[in-house]
């Protein structure tokens, strides 16, 4: 760890922190350096060249332009995409003979005043899509340095008062957060009465997508991916991962406003970055309220859900919803718990610091992976008066857009993108807020889609209530049946109904979604399979021809 | 006494039970409140909830020992639900949807009566979830009445009975899965498990008010099964004590009374309760000393398969979309 931040240097290359050959590479250029060992640092030289260095940072979220490799000198960052050790070499060669952008071809040059805290402005770019408020270190800062992010605005000296303030209209992001689209508000006022017994849990917990979506190469295929490295963490995990201080921050404003005695980041074993950088950065934060535990759960789906995530961090060997209480917390080891992802805590440090700074504040931005039939999956920051098909600008299409499952595992499909961002208008669309866009491209049948997420929801749900262990199941052979010839429409309806209206945790209740919202916008191409056609050619044999 | 002997005698200690199910919060009101179901009202205590009341205007008494009028407009067949010795409510089968003026469509058995409450049976997406819930439970249960020892005394086919269900909309278990071999290993205790509905009552029973710590939920999705903390794959090698709590407990023929297995089936010469199913497992015929065995087995999630629950299940979750085709 560095005491000083990287906005106080004068030459700086940032290289991703999970390529230590890049950074080897950076660092072997450069006279009397010397690898400190650190992974997820930064270094400065000295003998040789003492005003360069080299900062692993985190990602950026844009995976078609990893590796990232910035170049900053004095008033001028360079942006390099794809960048391999040969290149880097060259650029650090640029920047100790006082240029910057002149070797290979940047991506950008983008101008800037001197010591910019957070990812300068690169217009015409991928990194130009929405805005970047959460995401501003993403990239830019050493996720287990805490200056980078003190540099940024970060750690904020707030009291009860602006948490509160904050945390008034913030609605929580994704199905992990138990103020999942509601404000979060109320709940902060009943662990406030719990005077001081209190827990916050931050639950970083989650995919993208099914582990099955993976991007680009497979296009065509009927079988999903199962493709090792096309395989994303969650957002939650990503935000981890690249920027942790701003989510830990989020934590600690929550931790002051009810006098936690205990916080919990809550993180998939899968992840195991993020664990990590969580874990670095937890150490490395500065006077925490309460320390932070970072603890691991299984990588599985329902794992995400609220009051399964405190049931794994409880130690249960076996994960199943918990009841809910109507109009109270849940409980960690019987104390009240306020469960957000890591998203929602984001967005709560970074309103305290919009309101800290005397500044118009923060329009609400909503994260947004784009996933599935892409080159390369991305993560942007949208403004929620956005529509989503703003955040294609930083994907690469891989083939001709068909629909899209909007939400995650289990989102609404729909033919069309230009719908806001933010979860009123998504309700509507009966689309879900996940902040998950999945293009599924021409040549996928949809009614293979929806059957293996019915599949999916019936292999892997906890297994406690009736409409969803059952429904799904039944589910999933109604599905079946339409190949039969037997698309029986009012009793799949009927079905989906009672998931959503009466299963225990909203697994249950959002498993029915998929399929919903299939039948009403492609309900066509369920009608071709009853008769023996699949639209987009995937499903049936050919039949042979007998002269 | 050998200390063997003795140490096989030591009782579990609570905090290693592990039921593998959740933490529930208390369901039961605060405070006494009057509630209306289908537009009686009825007084009830602190710490009851929906499912009283509703229990309450069916019987025609509220739960104070008051009368009261009317019943209610449709059955709730709340078919998990057991309501005592504080067991449950697991709030699993959800065949107690009502409708609530305040909350809209909320399990009766799980929700706690808040004062002023108005409550509707009969709404229409109340009777549908009740509806569509008892013939998902239907759907996996093995409906072979004839061959059971509860047949007339089983509360799904009583609530089956009150609903009118002619023909179960998703079929029964017999048009979709294999059956599950019985378990007649124990000398006192049954299991076929074709006919466990998964309403945990036998758990509870055997782990909170026994505190055997024998019987637990395990597995996920349909594999969902009652089965044993100490790993065992039948009842003869679990560290039952056969105090039979949980076969007094169980709402349906899953878990019998060894003796009145039996008792109630329909003479058909070649069909039996035993054979019902076709396969069985069967004591294995070793003596058995005096005392239960295995009392203070290992109880590690390792102890049968060698791998942990969270191995299982994260390998089941991956395997999902490799191990079955579409369609």
């Amino acid at each position: 760890m560095d005491d000083s931040s990287l906005a106080d240097r004068q030459r700086v290359v940032r290289v991703p922190a999970d390529r230590p050959d890049l950074a080897e590479a950076a660092e072997g250029e450069v006279d009397g350096g010397g690898a400190d060992g650190s992974d997820a640092g930064g270094r400065s030289t000295h003998g040789g060249d003492a005003d360069l260095t080299v900062a692993r940072v985190g990602p950026v979220g844009l995976d078609g332009l990893d590796p990232l490799v910035t170049a900053t000198r004095g008033g001028e960052t360079a942006v390099y995409a794809n960048a391999g050790p040969d290149l880097v070499s060259e650029i650090v060669t640029d920047l100790a003979e006082g240029t910057v952008g002149v070797v290979g071809e940047p991506l950008a040059v983008a101008g800037h005043a001197l010591g910019p805290a957070t990812f300068p402005p690169a217009p015409g770019t991928p990194l130009d899509v929405g805005n970047r408020h959460l995401l501003g270190g993403a990239g830019w800062h050493r996720p287990a340095d805490p200056e980078d992010h003190a540099a940024a605005g970060g750690f904020v000296d707030a009291g009860l008062e602006a948490v509160v303030t904050a945390a008034d209209g913030l609605r929580g992001r994704g199905w992990g957060d138990w103020c999942h689209d509601v404000d979060l508000a109320p709940t902060l006022d009943r662990a406030r009465e719990a005077f001081g017994e209190a827990a916050v849990v931050v639950n970083a917990h989650g995919t993208a997508a099914d582990p099955g979506a993976r991007s680009g190469a497979d296009e065509g295929s009927r079988r999903p991916g199962t493709d090792e490295g096309s395989r994303r963490s969650g957002t939650d995990a990503f935000l981890l991962e690249s920027v942790p201080f701003a989510v830990l921050e989020g934590a600690d404003l929550l931790a002051t406003a009810v006098d936690a005695d205990r916080v919990v980041v809550y993180v998939s074993e899968a992840d195991e970055t993020a664990v990590e950088r969580a874990r670095a950065a937890a150490e490395n934060y500065p006077d925490p309220v309460t320390p932070f535990e970072v603890v691991t759960g299984p990588a599985v789906h329902r794992a995400t859900e609220p009051t399964m995530a405190l049931e794994a961090i409880e130690g249960n060997h076996r994960l199943e919803a918990r009841l809910r209480r109507p109009g109270e917390l849940p409980t960690l080891n019987g104390t009240p718990a306020l469960v957000h992802t890591a998203r929602t805590v984001a967005h709560l440090a970074d309103r305290v610091q919009a309101a800290d700074g005397d500044g118009p504040g923060h329009p609400g931005t909503r994260l947004v992976t784009v996933t599935r039939d892409v080159e390369a999956p991305a993560t942007v920051e949208l403004s929620e008066t956005a529509t989503l098909d703003a955040a294609l600008d930083a994907v690469s299409l891989a083939g001709e857009f068909k629909a899209a499952a909007v939400g995650g595992q289990f989102g609404g499909l729909t033919d069309a993108l230009d719908v806001d961002a933010d979860p009123d208008a998504l309700g509507e669309a009966g689309l879900g807020t996940e902040g998950v866009v999945e293009i599924i491209g021409e040549g996928r049948c949809l009614v293979e889609f929806v059957g293996r997420r019915a599949q999916r929801a019936a292999d892997t749900n906890c297994g406690r209530c009736v409409p969803c262990r059952e429904g799904t199941t039944q589910l999933t052979e109604l599905l079946r049946d339409i190949y039969d010839g037997d698309y029986d429409e009012d009793g799949i309806a009927e079905l989906l109904r009672v998931m959503n209206g009466s299963s225990v945790c909203a697994f249950g209740v959002e498993a029915a979604r998929p399929t919903r919202t299939a039948m009403t916008t492609f309900g066509g191409e369920f009608e071709a399979h009853a008769e023996g056609r699949c639209p987009a050619g995937a499903c049936f044999e050919a039949p042979e021809v007998t002269q | 006494m050998s200390s063997d002997h003795q140490a096989g005698e030591v009782p579990p200690l609570t905090e290693d039970i592990a039921p593998g199910t959740a933490t529930d919060p208390p369901v039961g009101s605060d405070d006494a409140a009057t509630v209306t179901v289908d537009g009686t009202a009825v007084d009830l205590p602190a710490g009851s909830t929906l499912l009283d009341a509703v229990e309450a205007v069916e019987s025609g008494g509220d739960a104070s020992g008051g009368g009261v009028d009317g019943g209610t407009a449709e059955t709730v067949p709340a078919l998990c639900h057991y309501g005592r010795e504080d067991i449950g409510p697991r709030s699993t089968c959800r065949t107690c949807m009502v409708e609530t003026d305040s909350s809209g469509l909320v399990p009766a058995c799980s929700h706690p009566a808040e004062d002023g409450a108005v409550v509707r049976t009969d709404a229409e997406a109340a009777i549908e979830a009740r509806d569509v819930n008892l013939d998902l439970v239907l759907s996996n249960h093995n409906l072979r009445c004839t061959t059971c020892g509860k047949n007339g005394r089983c509360d799904l086919q009583d609530a089956a009975i009150e609903n009118d269900v002619e023909e179960p909309r998703y079929g029964v278990l017999d048009d979709r899965d294999a059956y599950e071999p019985i378990d007649d290993s124990s000398s006192f205790i049954q299991i076929d498990r074709n006919k466990c509905i998964l309403c945990n009552r036998c758990v509870e029973a055997c782990n909170d008010v026994q505190v055997e710590g024998v019987l637990r939920m395990e597995g996920s999705g349909a594999d969902t099964r009652i089965g044993f903390q100490n790993g065992a794959a039948t009842m003869e090698d679990s560290t039952c004590v056969s105090c039979g709590h949980c076969a007094t407990v169980c709402p349906t023929g899953s878990l019998v009374e060894k003796g009145i297995e039996d008792a109630t089936t329909i003479q058909i010469p070649g069909f039996t309760q035993k054979n019902s199913v076709g396969k069985t497992y069967e004591r294995d015929g070793d003596p058995k000393g005096p005392m239960t065995p295995k009392k203070a087995a290992e109880r590690t999630e390792r102890a049968a398969s060698g791998e942990t629950e969270r191995e299982r299940e994260t390998a089941k979750e991956t395997a999902s979309d490799e191990r079955r085709d579409w369609p």
